[in-house]
């Protein structure tokens, strides 16, 4: 089996990213530009904005890579770049400069699918343990702020196949923490604050109905085919959080809380709880409670369905300490082994992306030259 | 200008409504959804999408991340745009909103009222109103049982006013 040196590339969304992976089992070097700081005065991801920050970062951050590895652009054997999904105007930027590189060096091009990524992500990391005995299938959670998906993965030779058997009818888990965070006066990113915050409240001060984390946009009695699907939905727990703010009239404090900490640069935790009183701490802890949960219930009913030898919890929200804590619980009950990424490879990277290429490199998919970004690619 | 009124109780009413709306629309169309967070604009827009044969119900999603969705359909383009965390006229010059404005396209746009132009130039617009259940007062008034957390089927008040 031959040996590859891979440059990865990732400008899907917030991050501008590169990374040199040996074979998928080694990250030599990564290096991640986030553009967090950018961003954080609009409390959200712009596109154009973000085109324009990936612009600025890649060739730096290309080189860092490189030379981080001990490489250079002529030594590596080959590269990938992410092709979707993702905003199309930030996606172009990473396409664009590797299809330029490729060309220019003469290396093989391969076009990575970004969630195919955060799979992969997992890969390398148990490979780097020397943990190479992956039983299947594999299903794996992807939850970030775009995306919620199960997805159930077999391996044969080289090739990779997925399933997608579950994803959200509404909003993703990412999107319900930014917006409840935001709607609490908490800034963005959402996630991170939330995680801190809640061990500092009761998570069982607030029930959240179990209706209200349903989807109700069909009738799936007797379809085997719907049956079988296990979709999630966070656009009515974001509703309930609306409806109690609205109920206990807590509309004044979140306002001079949201004032107090956007005059503050980078607020630290003792910033946040000094203006968040016993109410808020607790909705914020029975929030992520329930969300958890319910991503764990599902999660493993579908573990069980599909009868999968292995879980993985991948991407962004998979940093969220009480979800691993609890999926590492709950799954170990149920004699299921569960891996993550480590932090840095929850969110996202360029090392999934070059990890995830290289059983392409291996069976020879390269991309023609012709390739563009797929705004709404899907994973097969 | 015309305005009707309706009255849905669940989420699959919302979008049989859509379906039934999606229908009356034809390309090109500017509509504004207005509504607070959970009013159930991204529920309206997955019967549009279906009477349009452009995605169904279950794949459409919100898309306040990715800020626009595209849905293409035999007859049109359906791009759902969401606004919620666009709040200055720089930002939405550079999202090029006008590249999308063609013969066949119909924009579905969440938090367009937060600027000026969409309430000039729009063709269509859909209030909608989560409801208290049952006693039909605004969610906005202090609720008296304070127990139920659970909006499970709210009813939605969807106003739909034409230029």
């Amino acid at each position: 089996m031959a040996g590859a040196y891979i440059l990865g590339i990732e400008t899907s969304c917030d991050e501008t990213a590169a990374s040199v992976v040996y074979s998928g089992e080694r990250l030599v070097s990564n290096v991640v530009f986030s553009q967090i700081a950018a961003h954080q005065p609009y409390g959200g991801v712009v596109p154009e904005l973000a085109s324009r920050e990936h612009l600025k970062a890649i060739v730096p951050v290309v080189r860092k890579a490189l030379a981080d590895a001990s490489q250079t652009y002529h030594s590596i054997d080959a590269l990938a770049v992410t092709q979707g999904p993702g905003l199309a105007g930030a996606l172009l930027v990473g396409i664009g400069y590797a299809k330029a590189l490729a060309f220019a060096l003469d290396k093989p091009l391969i076009a990575v699918n970004h969630l195919e990524g955060h799979i992969h992500a997992v890969l390398l990391e148990e490979r780097q343990k020397n943990n190479r005995e992956m039983s299947f299938p594999v299903l794996a959670l992807v939850v970030s702020g775009g995306h919620t998906h199960l997805y159930l993965a077999e391996q044969q030779d080289e090739h990779w196949s997925y399933q997608n058997i579950g994803h959200t009818r509404d909003d993703a888990a990412g999107e319900a923490f930014d917006k409840v965070a935001k709607l609490l006066g908490l800034g963005y990113p959402g996630g991170p604050i939330i995680d801190k915050l809640s061990p500092h409240g009761d998570p069982t001060a607030v029930k959240f109905a179990p209706s209200q984390l349903k989807h109700r946009d069909r009738k799936d009695n007797g379809d085997p085919v719907a049956g079988s699907r296990f979709d999630f939905s966070y656009s009515g727990i974001k509703t309930s959080v609306l409806r109690y703010v609205e109920r206990h009239d807590m509309e004044a404090s979140i306002e001079s809380r949201r004032k107090a900490l956007s005059k503050m640069e980078k607020p630290a935790l003792e910033d946040y709880l000094l203006h968040c009183d016993r109410q808020t701490l607790n909705l914020v802890a029975s929030f992520q409670r329930a969300l958890v949960g319910d991503l764990i219930t599902k999660t493993l009913a579908a573990a069980r369905a599909c009868n999968a030898a292995t879980l993985f919890v991948t991407g962004g929200v998979a940093a969220n300490n009480e979800l691993r804590r609890r999926f590492e619980q709950d799954a170990t009950m149920e004699g299921l082994p569960a891996y993550f990424p480590s932090r840095p490879l929850s969110t996202d990277n360029a090392a999934m992306i070059a990890a995830a290429a290289y059983p392409k490199f291996l069976a020879g998919e390269f991309a023609t030259m012709d390739f563009s970004a797929e705004a709404g690619m899907v994973l097969r | 200008m015309a305005t009707q009124e309706f009255i849905t109780h669940s989420a699959e009413e919302t979008i049989a409504l859509g379906r039934t709306l999606g229908g009356m629309l034809a390309p090109p169309k500017l509509v504004l959804l207005r509504g607070d967070l959970g009013a159930g604009k991204t529920t309206l827009v997955k019967g549009i999408a279906e009477a349009f044969q452009a995605a169904s119900a279950e794949d459409v999603t919100s898309p306040t991340f990715t800020l626009v969705h595209e849905y293409r359909g035999p007859q049109a383009n359906l791009y759902h745009i969401d606004l919620y965390r666009i709040d200055t006229p720089r930002q939405l010059e550079t999202l090029g909103l006008d590249d999308l404005i063609t013969n066949n396209s119909i924009l579905l746009i969440e938090w367009g009222e937060k600027f000026a132009r969409f309430e000039r130039e729009r063709d269509v617009e859909i209030a909608l109103e989560r409801l208290d259940d049952r006693l039909g007062q605004r969610s906005s008034e202090p609720a008296s049982n304070q127990g139920s957390e659970d909006s499970a089927e709210n009813a939605r008040r969807i106003r739909i006013t034409t230029t």
